[in-house]
């Protein structure tokens, strides 16, 4: 008779009523203000009374929502519009949030205590985590098949996560790229920046003449020079710009002037 | 059933993809991709189970590095590089065997086994439950990291500043075990309660799922008192000096959190273990209880004596909390249960198969060896809380620790053998469960037996000497105690690590 979902809600807003009744009367509230919501008396505390009472009446509203369309249970649903077949539920998908939601807690944690930075990102990955995490429970149980399911996820969501990936990969190539240029003399940065625009004008080439090239090696060749890009910003990051300051000198010094010169970076 | 996540269907069953639709993500990814992706219980379950018991084993080394220090062979201070790291890996051996190894490897054989014991298609978050793994593994990364680091649950010799870093991270990682094992203890709690079968009451749930029912709650009931103190503590640790109580150049922190591995919480890790056994017992001999119902209450009368968060002394006196009657009384109700549960395994025995090889079963001698630990541990719980032997704060506190934590490292080999098929490839071997099982309870025992006796010749030690005293000949006692512990873990990591790699050679009939 009465669904799950309206026994949690239900049981939601009752407590939440006790704790409004509660906190009314330990704040000040008198007669039976707290009782009657401030009709005969005064209810205590205004802010947290007004809070719990408002938390009480969202979770009736939520419960009588849920018993009215029992839960949006399948077999519910069926047997009330006297439905022959029933929509049966789908394998829970395959999905790497919730080690991306484990990891980022762990970065929130150790950036609680080494680094903001750290700890940031790692509330930064928690909250993606939540959002996909979300998305993928609900288009689990959309419909009663699991392509279609996955369309109707990919359509909310491509077109929020493929612009942001986007953003992200071009500011950690972007970024990558700086640091090693910077690092290496300024002939090595030339050689670089020359070889990898030839490489990637020659894979592009590569891959525009022959269109059958396995999408996996290219996901492969992608991932790889990725991977290299990644490490060698890290590695440059860490041993650092090369030296502006000397040249900027000999500028000074063959100009005259006090400020003159470059400054790189 | 509405609120939870749906269950995972075989891979047999999935519907295809329509032809010309995206593909869509197996519930099954591949084998190197399984640990990253899966939502499938029994994975989950076996992560868990295999990871705990390679830290088991670390954590038995570290158990025998404790016990020679204690030997006098060699020096302590010497041994571990000062006495602030010899109270580290202390604290860090009983923490790990709760946290890191026994709670873990018992959730990890619950997820594998409690879906299809209850008729559940999966556990009903599968996706928590591999959230909870992952934030377990990384908790304990970050713990075992940060004690080697200079952290810990406090320290005897001052702290530096990075030390003290070192112990927020310890802090903070210990948070993160507690509530990765208490979102796995939710999702096994909700199979239990909302993916029953249908007719099937609680009444009806086999008594290791029943049991797990009841160690969910207990954990629920507990372990959050730890995080609230943890919370206190990191306050206190990260320039709160208006909490005065953690402060890191002391063991203060560790006084705050040493009732989770004394008694009555110490039994949150041994409830399981009862469910385990009567249903090992019943397997081997095939037969079933008489009186179902009695398992019941038995586990859940020995669940409820386990409920320790309101035990905690740090705040009051301890001789207000730990001489007054409902501590004294948890003490010793807690055998009753135990003494209740072994004859329920006698009747099973009675009522079953006695031929040899049943008798003899790994299964059998493990439940067996669980209880008997477990009971001694019970009893030395009950002397411990009587006040004219004045026990309370002696190497009796560890007889009971210890003998809890190797009766829970018994039933996880027993739930290796009994349950191969969910949590192995193959059947775990008769003789490397035999082994183990008789290593660990030699093992074990040694070292109840030795802190029991030490307890006795103690003379109001502090918290070092606590550590450290007991005459020489029961040092070795318990030294060679820690050995067979180490061994009996590393057979149990062996056999299921062979299980998990062998798919037919060297597999026996369960």
């Amino acid at each position: 008779m009465f669904t799950t979902g309206f026994k949690f809600f239900f049981g939601l807003f009752a407590a939440f009523c006790v704790a409004a009744l509660a906190y009314g009367y330990t704040t000040g509230g008198n007669h039976v203000g707290p009782l009657s919501l401030g009709w005969k008396g005064g209810v205590g505390d205004h802010i947290g009374y007004g809070l719990l009472v408002a938390l009480a009446a969202v979770s009736l509203t939520i419960s009588l929502v849920l018993v009215s369309f029992r839960d949006a249970d399948a077999a519910a649903q069926a047997h009330l519009q006297n439905l022959a077949e029933v929509m049966t539920d789908q394998p829970v998908t395959a999905s790497f949030w919730p080690v991306v939601a484990s990891f980022g807690v762990g970065a929130a944690a150790v950036g609680l205590v080494l680094h903001p930075m750290v700890f940031v990102l790692g509330l930064t990955l928690v909250t993606l985590s939540l959002v996909e995490w979300t998305m993928d429970a609900w288009a689990d149980r959309a419909t009663g098949d699991a392509a279609a399911n996955r369309e109707l996820r990919n359509r909310i969501m491509a077109p929020i996560e493929i612009p942001v990936v986007g953003a992200l990969a071009v500011g950690v190539i972007v970024l990558a790229a700086s640091r090693i240029l910077l690092t290496v003399s300024q002939l090595e940065a030339v050689a670089v920046a020359g070889v990898v625009a030839a490489l990637i004008l020659g894979g592009a080439w590569v891959y525009a003449a022959r269109p059958g090239l396995g999408r996996r090696l290219v996901r492969i060749l992608g991932m790889v020079g990725a991977l290299l890009l990644l490490v060698g910003g890290v590695l440059a990051a860490v041993a650092g710009e090369r030296d502006f300051g000397h040249h900027t000198d000999e500028t000074h010094e063959e100009s005259g002037e006090p400020n003159g010169g470059e400054h790189g970076g | 059933m509405t609120l939870t996540e749906p269950a995972v269907a075989d891979s047999e069953a999935a519907p295809a993809a329509a032809p010309g639709s995206s593909p869509v993500p197996s519930a099954t990814p591949r084998i190197l991709a399984q640990p990253f992706l899966t939502s499938d219980a029994a994975t989950v379950g076996r992560l868990f189970v295999v990871v705990s018991l390679l830290l088991a084993l670390g954590t038995s080394v570290i158990g025998v590095l404790l016990s020679l220090g204690r030997t006098e062979a060699v020096a302590p201070a010497d041994m571990f590089a000062g006495l602030n790291a010899y109270f580290r890996m202390w604290t860090l051996y009983r923490v790990s065997f709760m946290l890191l190894v026994v709670l873990p490897l018992l959730l990890g054989v619950a997820m594998a086994v409690v879906p299809s014991q209850v008729g559940a298609g999966n556990l009903a978050f599968p996706r928590a439950a591999l959230a909870s793994f992952w934030s377990w593994l990384i908790g304990a990364l970050i713990i075992v990291v940060s004690v080697f680091a200079g952290g810990g649950w406090g320290a005897i010799d001052g702290v530096t500043g990075n030390e003290n870093d070192a112990m927020a991270l310890t802090l903070l990682g210990t948070g993160m075990v507690i509530v990765a094992l208490l979102v796995g203890a939710v999702s096994v709690a909700t199979t239990v309660i909302s993916l029953r079968q249908t007719g099937m009451s609680l009444l009806d749930v086999p008594p290791f799922s029943w049991s797990m029912l009841v160690a969910a709650a207990v954990w629920l009931f507990t372990l959050p008192v730890a995080i609230a103190n943890i919370v206190l503590i990191y306050a206190d640790l990260r320039g709160r000096p208006a909490i005065a109580f953690g402060r890191a150049e002391s063991p203060d922190i560790w006084l705050q959190l040493d009732w989770l591995v004394e008694q009555p919480a110490v039994y949150i890790m041994a409830v399981p273990v009862l469910g385990i056994a009567i249903e090992a017992v019943g397997a081997a001999v095939g037969a079933r209880s008489s009186r179902p119902e009695a398992v019941t209450i038995i586990v859940g009368l020995f669940g409820l004596l386990a409920v320790g968060g309101w035990s905690q002394d740090y705040f009051t006196a301890p001789q207000d909390l730990r001489d007054g009657l409902v501590y004294v009384a948890f003490g010793l109700a807690a055998v009753l249960p135990l003494v209740a549960l072994a004859g329920g395994a006698a009747e099973l025995v009675l009522r079953g198969t006695k031929t040899p090889d049943r008798l003899l079963d790994a299964r059998m001698v493990g439940a067996g060896a669980a209880l008997k630990l477990l009971g001694a541990a019970a009893l030395v719980g009950a002397l411990r809380v009587i006040e004219p032997l004045d026990l309370l704060e002696t190497t009796a506190t560890w007889a009971v620790f210890h003998g809890v934590v190797v009766a829970g490292l018994i039933a996880g080999v027993v739930a290796l053998r009994n349950w191969s098929h969910e949590l192995l490839i193959c059947p775990l071997s008769q003789a490397v469960g035999r082994g183990a099982v008789a290593l660990l309870l030699s093992g074990g025992g040694l070292l109840v037996l030795s802190d029991l006796i030490s307890a006795f010749l103690a003379d109001d030690p502090d918290l070092m000497d606590l550590a450290l005293d007991g005459s020489t000949a029961l040092n070795v006692v318990a030294f060679v105690g820690s050995v067979l512990v180490a061994v009996g873990v590393a057979a149990a990591v062996v056999g299921a690590v062979s299980a998990l790699r062998t798919p037919t050679a060297g597999s026996e009939a369960a």
